[in-house]
């Protein structure tokens, strides 16, 4: 897997083709009956073969582009680390191809091979030598692998009377300075203090923005909305959705939801019904509201996991929808508006169901998903009491939008507290808005200049 | 890739491995690398005392006794720790495989040759205790010993060999340890190391049998260039390149079955 850099053109990064993988069981007294079986039948080789084997990877495709940050999603147990390591080449395929174009770092383990009676310093060089990089290399980038790991007042102390903290600086600065075309991360940045961890994701990004490409794992949705251009989700070694980060990390909250709320429920059913009642009675009587209100995500249908177009923009349980969104400017519907104006978003959503979990958002973003400005009723302090089902309004008012000149989008959505989307619509509706010629950017605050004596000018009329 | 041309690919990350594994060990300590030079020497002077002193050896022929022991038992200590080592050393590095992209089949072969360094350093001693003897009036060595590095060379894919498939198959099976254990045990009495071959002679089926033994062929080419200081026979030889040859392809060969599933298992 450790090719030299070199032109590979527009040939994807990572491509994963049909990948198969799965565990052979490791049952108690299994190894033992393996072995007696084994000398027995004189087939130490076939022994070994799988008899009992657990799937963790199903049918896996995707590739990665030059330059593209894709991030792995999934509960624990999902099969991503396993992926990973399947495309880090520590673990190996059962079927199907991985294929890797470019010189490979696996931030898995940060300092897996330090060696702990050893100095910080010849440590750097063994663990340097491991991920591929020559003597002469690392004597090269010695003083950039100590200057961004910190540590050079310790450098040449064992690394046994490191702290966990710097044991991974150390790792994180020899394996970023291995000058890697593909990067790969598994939640690495959840260790050390929190100013590591942005210096490293500062490099990461830096990276990203020199065309590498990253396969990140992480626990943090919000660190992949941040971070990645595509999101993947695997679901029990499947995978289950690709595509925008933030319409696949809202599925996943859903998801996740709807798994909270079904054991929510089974455990209170528990409660209520004894161990093993009959299953049609916790169902068939009149549910009370708050049951309504739990089982609602399970009634409506969920999403096609199907990555269609129409389906980037639009996304959630439907358990509510927004029907329609107008743009409102000094009260009448208007498109183009004057900077400095009163705006209002007016939100139509019809909900099937009554809620008591609920939150409307609203986001302006440019074109090129640049966000501007967002807000939600959870940020602002509205506790929900209740929805009930039917069409109701939403007014988002701004008395002075001071937008700067351009065009804008908007996304609005209504979404559980907890992120679980109903309805999410990204580039709603686009508006444009003009400002005084005197002003740049993306907000246009009130302004004034003035001088002290000793400048003077000859005005024109803004330009407008 | 096959398992020697890794090998041969990764021979620099070897050494670094190697030589992270000798500093190691001799870290923090005062005398470090002195250590591996007092240990011969004090073997050399207890054995030599033991045998000569305490017990009377019944062969005439192997005088003096602690010589000939010291002959046989440091290539030995050279296979049994690094066979030992080797053997465990996917299993104690598991927290490296396990976690970031390595060549593995380094790993068993790295204290084959870290213990090798060490048996290399016990070699000066050994000779000049060869030297005092001759001074002192025994019929002892000779110019065969610079024959011993040949010897060492022949002996290495076996040793090598050996550590690779133990450790793939003991991270499959942990009691290949415990067996492992026991015939390094019994392969110590089987080999001729406190005795000579030929004393056996007597007792025909155990002769049979200790000279069946793959590891016998290399003892006695020790003795016979570094104790004897005659050249070995060219059956020793051919036996040599033989037992090394069809181990190490046995080995690989088992290592590469085995290689897929050796990350998951450790």
């Amino acid at each position: 897997m450790k090719v030299d850099t070199d032109d590979w053109g527009d040939q994807p990064t990572i491509e994963v083709e049909t990948l198969f993988k799965s565990y052979r069981r490791t049952a108690a007294g299994h190894k033992l009956r393996t072995l007696k079986s084994a000398l027995l039948d004189r087939s130490l080789i076939q022994g070994l073969s799988a008899e009992e084997s657990i799937p963790a990877l199903q049918d896996i495709s995707f590739t990665v582009g030059r330059g593209e940050a894709v991030g792995l999603i999934g509960s624990n147990g999902s099969g991503k680390s396993t992926l990973l390591k399947i495309v880090a080449g520590i673990l190996r395929p059962t079927s199907g191809t991985v294929a890797v174009n470019g010189r490979l770092a696996a931030l898995i383990e940060l300092g897996a091979g330090f060696h702990p009676e050893i100095s910080g310093r010849e440590n750097i060089f063994i663990n340097g030598a491991v991920l591929g990089l020559s003597r002469r290399q690392i004597a090269e980038r010695f003083d950039d692998i100590v200057a961004f790991s910190g540590l050079a007042d310790f450098i040449d102390e064992p690394v046994k009377h490191y702290s966990s903290g710097m044991y991974v600086r150390l790792g994180f600065s020899v394996a970023i300075h291995t000058d890697p075309d593909v990067l790969l991360v598994d939640e690495v940045l959840a260790v050390g203090d929190e100013a590591f961890a942005h210096k490293c994701l500062r490099r990461i990004e830096e990276m990203l923005a020199r065309g590498k490409t990253l396969l990140l794992v992480s626990h943090s949705l919000k660190q992949i909305e941040d971070v990645c251009d595509r999101a993947i989700w695997l679901d029990k070694g499947r995978l289950r959705l690709s595509g925008h980060p933030r319409r696949v990390a809202d599925a996943y909250r859903q998801a996740v939801a709807e798994e909270e709320s079904r054991e929510h429920r089974e455990a209170k059913e528990q409660r209520e019904h004894g161990d093993a009642s009959d299953p049609d009675e916790a169902t068939s009587g009149e549910p009370t509201p708050d049951e309504t209100d739990e089982t609602s995500a399970e009634v409506q249908p969920t999403t096609d996991p199907v990555d269609e177009e129409d389906d980037v923009l639009r996304w959630g349980s439907g358990a509510a929808r927004i029907e329609h969104v107008r743009l409102l400017v000094d009260g009448e519907e208007n498109y183009h508006v004057t900077s400095g104006s009163e705006v209002t978003f007016e939100l139509t959503v019809r909900a099937f169901e009554s809620f008591d979990d609920f939150v409307f958002g609203v986001g302006i973003k440019t074109p090129r998903e640049i966000e501007v400005w967002g807000t939600n009723t959870d940020l602002a302090g509205f506790e929900p009491e209740r929805l009930e089902p039917g069409e109701i309004t939403v007014r988002l008012t701004c008395p002075r939008l001071r937008l700067g000149p351009g065009e804008y989008v908007i996304d609005v959505a209504v979404h559980a507290r907890d992120g679980a989307p109903y309805d999410y619509r990204r580039r709603l509706l686009a508006f444009s808005v003009t400002a005084a010629s005197d002003s740049v950017g993306l907000y246009v605050p009130e302004h004034d200049w003035r001088f002290s004596s000793g400048v003077s000018w000859q005005r024109t009329p803004s330009k407008d | 890739m096959t398992v020697a041309k890794s090998l041969l690919r990764h021979r620099a990350l070897l050494v670094i491995l190697t030589s992270r594994e000798l500093k190691a060990r001799y870290r923090g300590s005062m005398l470090g690398y002195l250590w591996s030079l007092v240990n011969p020497v004090l073997m050399l002077l207890v054995y030599t005392f033991v045998f000569s002193t305490i017990f009377q050896p019944r062969d005439a022929s192997v005088d003096p006794y602690g010589l000939f022991l010291v002959t046989g038992l440091f290539p030995w200590i050279w296979i049994q720790t690094s066979w030992m080592e080797g053997a465990a050393s996917l299993l104690a590095n598991a927290g490296l495989i396990r976690k970031a992209t390595f060549p593995t089949e380094l790993l068993p072969v790295v204290p084959v040759l870290a213990n090798l360094v060490h048996f290399l350093f016990a070699l000066p001693v050994i000779a000049l205790a060869f030297v005092v003897a001759a001074q002192l009036g025994y019929d002892v060595g000779g110019w065969t010993f610079i024959l011993l590095p040949v010897i060492i060379l022949l002996q290495l894919p076996l040793i090598a060999g050996l550590a690779v498939a133990t450790a793939a198959l003991q991270v499959h099976f942990k009691d290949v340890k415990d067996i492992l254990a026991n015939i390094l045990q019994i392969g110590f009495f089987m080999t001729p190391i406190l005795y000579k071959l030929d004393t056996l002679k007597g007792i025909p089926p155990v002769h049979a049998l200790v000279a069946a033994n793959p590891m016998t062929p290399y003892m006695l080419a020790y003795q016979e260039s570094v104790f004897y200081g005659r050249v070995p026979k060219i059956e020793l030889w051919i036996a040599m390149i033989a037992i090394s040859g069809v181990t190490w392809w046995l080995s690989a060969t088992l290592y590469e079955r085995l290689r897929d599933t050796l990350v998951e298992a450790a």
